[in-house]
């Protein structure tokens, strides 16, 4: 109990709750914007965060995340384009409803089954993660393999695109990690004689130019654009939510399970959340020719999920390092500049820190209710900023937020390739996330595989000994094999003489 | 600018042998068979495999030759001066504002950036006069980043 009011005392200062306050301003405005996502809200995010203590630090990541995620309901309803891609699955139905001069119906089941479904997610947080972090403790160098390789493949599999084209981004961020100093050897690597390569690319401007400036350029070729939002006037939006939640329980609750359990998935984030969700829901409904006509059904379920999905990325990432998506990704990457190491022995050494988590998880789904309704409020001024004004100041701001890692003109280098990287991977629809990842987990992927082959004097038979990484060592390779498999039946004499199932 | 499914490939797989080649020359762990090669090797050896797994897959669906598809915006002269503004702005700032200091230069690049998106020149000079002197004031000042400074605008930190 001491320990959760410890945390209380490091979430409840002026200046903390100044900060929530602040970023869910700014979340709001970022996940208003369409084409600016939650996950460029954290990466402009990090170079702020890198001059807070810890806790304000991931108060305002998970704030801003939180808050982004459901404005980018706001554009999607009223002007048919999801701010994120979060929104994307059920914009359909929210634009029909403002077509029929309810956009306020619509985004009151967004913000309120959004908030809902944040709160589902951080109960099962806290209840299921010290529990496994307790498991997590018992791991070794080979459960932790598995594990990583586990959530690359995830990752690999489930985001857009073909798992192949998924692969080339993980493989560019796995090579990416490899560059610089801090390998098993202690050898330089890629360095070509650079000091400041010897330190490794830097996560931060890395990721801002795989996310935001490879945006700005596109914006750059489209030359911004303006749009005209319908006026919301924000009455009644909470009035017929009451209806309904009574209307559609099973659907607010299945929403908020399923889109946990995916979040918890690494490699999975709230967008693929929310399409499962609404697939899912219109599959089970009893008026599925009403989806996509101004339905709030499938509204309610997948709104109810991805935001349950944001909480759940937090479980894999906090109990053993290992990020469920690409904001948990950055997360990870902030924490370790923090000199906080996430994985079990957290919930042992710095207890106080995971409860204050807890905290500014609960607080912040609560807050989404008021600051929602401002948001609605006043959507319509925030979507009538011109791309071509904002595109140039989001610009300099990459600028600054990656020499402002290292006080070093290089962060900003690094920035500019890798925006070209992601603009130019972007172009192939070869995904960013796995790319992300790899960088992330490169390192913790090559100590553990190193330490695991020195351990078994190079046998791979060791890899399987154990029972949990013999069991997570069969899953992977499961997930590896199945589409394989799938793929090599599909290309059987048989099967390509019928073309339709090919 | 979209490569086709066997140009994507080859690349890959081309990828795949210059990492491999050049790990050839890490050290390993002294008295051990693991180091700092091991890591890019496996990464080699992946890329490579999947080189090949998507070149097959190409010739397959009838690809035979490695190619290059432009998209739309390619051909605009416009939009391509657009796109590579972008980046030369960026290694304006890079170069620039060492030498001139922060905020000329993000004034400067402001400016530039908008006007080549169509904003008006009054609205583009207010609005990146505002925003220059909002991030030095934010980072600069409040947050001690140590953005550098222009001889005759030192009383702003």
């Amino acid at each position: 109990m001491s320990t959760v009011m410890e945390a209380a005392g490091l979430v409840f200062q002026p200046y903390v709750l100044l900060v929530i306050l602040g970023s869910a301003a700014f979340g709001m405005f970022v996940g208003a914007i369409p084409g600016l996502t939650a996950t460029m809200a954290t990466a402009l995010l990090v170079p702020v965060t890198f001059f807070m203590e810890p806790v304000p630090a991931i108060a305002t990541i998970v704030t801003a995340t939180a808050m982004a995620i459901f404005a980018g309901d706001i554009p999607g309803t009223m002007l048919r384009m999801p701010g994120t891609p979060a929104s994307a699955a059920y914009v359909q139905d929210g634009y029909a409803l403002t077509r029929q001069g309810r956009p306020e119906s619509a985004l009151g089941a967004s913000l309120v089954f959004s908030s809902m479904g944040g709160i589902f997610g951080t109960l099962v947080l806290i209840s299921a993660s010290p529990a496994l972090a307790e498991i997590a403790l018992k791991f070794s160098s080979f459960e932790y393999f598995w594990l990583v390789v586990l959530g690359l493949s995830c990752a690999v599999f489930i985001s857009p695109g073909s798992p192949a084209r998924g692969l080339i981004s993980l493989m560019v961020g796995l090579f990416a990690a490899t560059i610089g100093l801090e390998n098993p050897a202690g050898a330089p690597r890629y360095t070509f004689g650079s000091v400041e390569l010897m330190g490794g690319i830097q996560f931060i401007p890395a990721m801002i130019g795989l996310f935001a400036v490879s945006e700005v350029i596109r914006a750059f070729i489209k030359r911004g654009g303006e749009v005209r939002p319908p006026a919301t006037s924000g009455r009644g939006i909470f009035r017929e939510q009451a209806h309904n939640l009574v209307t559609y329980p099973v659907q607010a609750l299945r929403g908020s399970a399923l889109g946990t359990a995916i979040g918890a998935l690494p490699g999975a984030g709230a967008d693929i959340a929310a399409w499962i969700s609404y697939a899912i829901s219109k599959k089970f409904s009893k008026t599925p020719e009403k989806f996509g006509t101004g339905h709030v059904e499938g509204l309610v379920e997948s709104g109810a999920s991805n935001n349950g999905a944001m909480s759940g990325a937090w479980i894999p990432a906090l109990v053993f390092g290992i990020p469920g998506d690409s904001i948990t990704a950055i997360v990870i990457g902030v924490l370790y500049v923090k000199g906080i190491n996430p994985g079990p022995m957290v919930f042992i050494t710095q207890p106080q820190m995971i409860y204050a988590v807890f905290i500014v998880f609960l607080l912040a789904n609560l807050m989404m209710l008021p600051l929602g309704w401002v948001a609605i409020k006043g959507a319509r001024q925030v979507l009538s900023i011109p791309q071509k004004v904002l595109m140039p100041l989001i610009l300099m701001f990459c600028m600054v937020g990656s020499f402002a890692i290292n006080n070093s003109v290089f962060g900003i280098g690094i920035m500019l390739v890798f925006g070209i990287i992601g603009f130019l991977m972007e172009e192939n629809d070869i995904p960013i996330a796995p790319a992300i990842l790899g960088l992330v987990l490169g390192p913790m992927l090559e100590q553990n595989f190193v330490t695991s082959m020195i351990k078994s004097e190079g046998s791979f038979i060791a890899f399987f000994e154990r029972p949990i990484a013999a069991g997570l060592g069969l899953f992977t390779i499961a997930v590896w094999s199945i589409p394989l498999v799938m793929w090599l039946l599909r290309r059987r004499p048989g099967a390509a003489s019928r073309p339709q199932d090919s | 600018m979209r490569v086709t499914d066997l140009t994507l490939g080859l690349l890959t797989l081309l990828g795949g042998i210059a990492i491999y080649i050049s790990a050839l020359d890490f050290q390993a762990i002294p008295g051990q068979s693991y180091g700092a090669g091991t890591m890019p090797r496996a990464i080699s050896f992946v890329t490579v495999l999947l080189g090949l797994f998507i070149v097959v897959k190409a010739v397959i669906a009838g690809e035979r030759m490695p190619g290059l598809r432009l998209e739309e915006w390619t051909r605009s002269g416009p939009a391509l001066l657009r796109m590579l503004s972008v980046l030369v702005l960026i290694v304006v700032y890079i170069v620039v504002s060492p030498l001139l200091g922060f905020l000329p230069t993000a004034f400067g690049v402001m400016v530039a950036a908008m006007l080549i998106l169509g904003v008006r020149w009054p609205l583009a000079l207010i609005v990146s006069a505002l925003a220059a002197l909002a991030i030095q004031q934010s980072f600069g000042r409040l947050l001690l980043v140590p953005l550098p400074r222009t001889d005759f605008l030192t009383f702003l930190w």
